[in-house]
């Protein structure tokens, strides 16, 4: 039960800490880092991937709802939250469709941590700004709005998902 | 008939998600800036005070830049305040107060002003909306235009909840209105790329319209959501070129105010903008006659 209401707690967390912190500092158009994803990526990693799918449009829904978009958190949340699967059986080489025992999330290497985190963040943003923008005349633009904004992505999300593991989770 | 659901019981999960991605993408391809404003409205209605009470904070800590500028902007006030006055008492003419009362008493005069704070901002998307604390409640209505207090373009209001209003910034890629070189009345069109906050585009720009780096750039006085003898400011010329087909100017203007530290606006209803606006839509429809006879121009 105390498992469940962090995760509550946690997708709570990182939707105020989006609206409330991030939409609101104003450090030009490149910076735009979106770490409400860290609730997609803390999920349990054995967690059925219709659960993780169905949760990552529920916060899609909610970002959507918060910022005014209609649609565009969702089509990118759901991909991300469909993807992820297939992310980490290529990061971490673990099948979560077979009978293999899956580690905890804070278990795994921090090398192959790391790099689940990246790839389940680079392409949630590319699918989010490229749909935003939805123009190719942008594209350099928007590539330097992807790489800016990860960058910062990935840092807040580490350092969330240490605390998540550290604090809430007591590992 | 079992091999079928056994085929879509493996696949669900897939249907599922070109289902959800599907819905998804409709909206987002259905949505427009009026869409999105209306749900900022609604959202606003249960986060607005929490937001609110957040900018209250931060609006703390700018308080004393605010205050200098108010102050400054009360000096030039008082200073046309003083101007005013004095010519009023030099040409005391009776017939011209009786007919300034009698316009203001028949609701000719046209813009009304309200002052509001800023509760959200934001500035890294491409279509970015700013939310006010005022809605109708307190007399906001939608096509408001929006300045800062120093008399800086910032937009104009999309959309109101009782207590709280959404702006569309000038840092919207939809946003569009109209901007002229100071001393020259050849106008462009404003708009911004969504490539940088600090600058807006004026395309359209006449060949012939006398130019320099430096120039400032006004409101056209042609917008319904400006004062057209306020000469509301957008900025500065920053670069200009000639258009591909060099026929017009493109010319890149720096913005006269970081739109990311405005926390104060003020809010201007142009009383006619509903009767130009219905005139506007008749006569393009085809329905307006000059000879009168059932047309919106008649009251």
């Amino acid at each position: 039960m105390q498992r469940y209401l962090s995760y509550v707690g946690m997708f709570i967390g990182v939707v105020l800490l989006q609206i409330f912190l991030f939409d609101n500092i104003s450090l030009g158009i490149y910076f735009h880092p979106l770490i409400y994803i860290a609730f997609i990526i803390m999920l349990p990693l054995d967690m059925r991937p219709i659960w993780v799918m169905l949760l990552a449009a529920l916060m899609g829904l909610v970002m959507d709802m918060a910022t005014g978009l209609c649609g565009l958190n969702v089509i990118a949340t759901t991909a991300v939250g469909f993807a992820r699967v297939f992310v980490i059986s290529l990061t971490t080489g673990l099948n979560t469709g077979a009978d293999d025992t899956i580690p905890a999330l804070y278990r795994l290497p921090q090398k192959n941590l790391m790099t689940y985190m990246a790839v389940m963040i680079l392409l949630h943003s590319v699918i989010y700004f490229v749909a935003e923008s939805l123009s190719m005349s942008h594209l350099l633009h928007t590539l330097l709005r992807i790489v800016v904004s990860d960058i910062v992505a990935v840092v807040v999300i580490w350092y969330i998902v240490k605390l998540f593991i550290e604090k809430i989770l007591n590992k | 008939m079992y091999k079928l659901i056994e085929f879509i019981r493996r696949i669900y999960v897939v249907l599922l998600f070109l289902l959800i991605e599907g819905v998804a993408l409709y909206c987002y391809a259905h949505s427009t800036y009026y869409t999105q404003a209306k749900i900022l409205a609604h959202t606003n209605s249960v986060i607005g005070g929490l937001q609110n009470s957040i900018f209250g904070v931060k609006h703390y800590f700018t308080l004393r830049g605010e205050n200098e500028m108010l102050a400054e902007r009360v000096a030039e006030l008082e200073t046309e305040l003083e101007f005013m006055r004095e010519q009023q008492a030099a040409s005391a003419d009776e017939m011209a107060y009786a007919e300034i009362d009698s316009l203001t008493a028949q609701g000719l005069v046209q813009y009304r002003h309200m002052a509001a704070r800023i509760i959200s901002n934001t500035t890294n998307r491409t279509r970015n909306f700013i939310t006010l604390n005022k809605g109708t409640m307190h007399g906001v209505i939608p096509n408001m235009g929006v300045i800062t207090p120093d008399g800086v373009m910032v937009g104009f209001v999309v959309a109101c909840s009782n207590r709280y209003s959404v702006v569309k910034s000038i840092l919207n890629t939809d946003f569009r209105s109209s901007g002229k070189i100071v001393g020259d009345d050849r106008i462009g069109s404003i708009s911004w790329s969504g490539k940088s906050p600090y600058r807006v585009e004026m395309n359209n720009l006449s060949i012939y319209a006398e130019i320099e780096v430096g120039d400032e750039v006004i409101s056209s006085g042609v917008s319904q959501y400006f004062p057209a003898d306020m000469k509301v400011k957008i900025g500065y010329v920053e670069s200009y070129k000639r258009n591909e087909s060099q026929t017009a100017n493109d010319v890149v203007i720096r913005l006269a105010t970081d739109l990311a530290k405005v926390s104060n606006v003020i809010l201007i209803e142009n009383y006619d903008y509903n009767e130009v606006s219905e005139l506007e839509r008749a006569v393009e429809s085809g329905n307006y006659s000059s000879s009168g006879g059932g047309t919106p121009y008649q009251n």
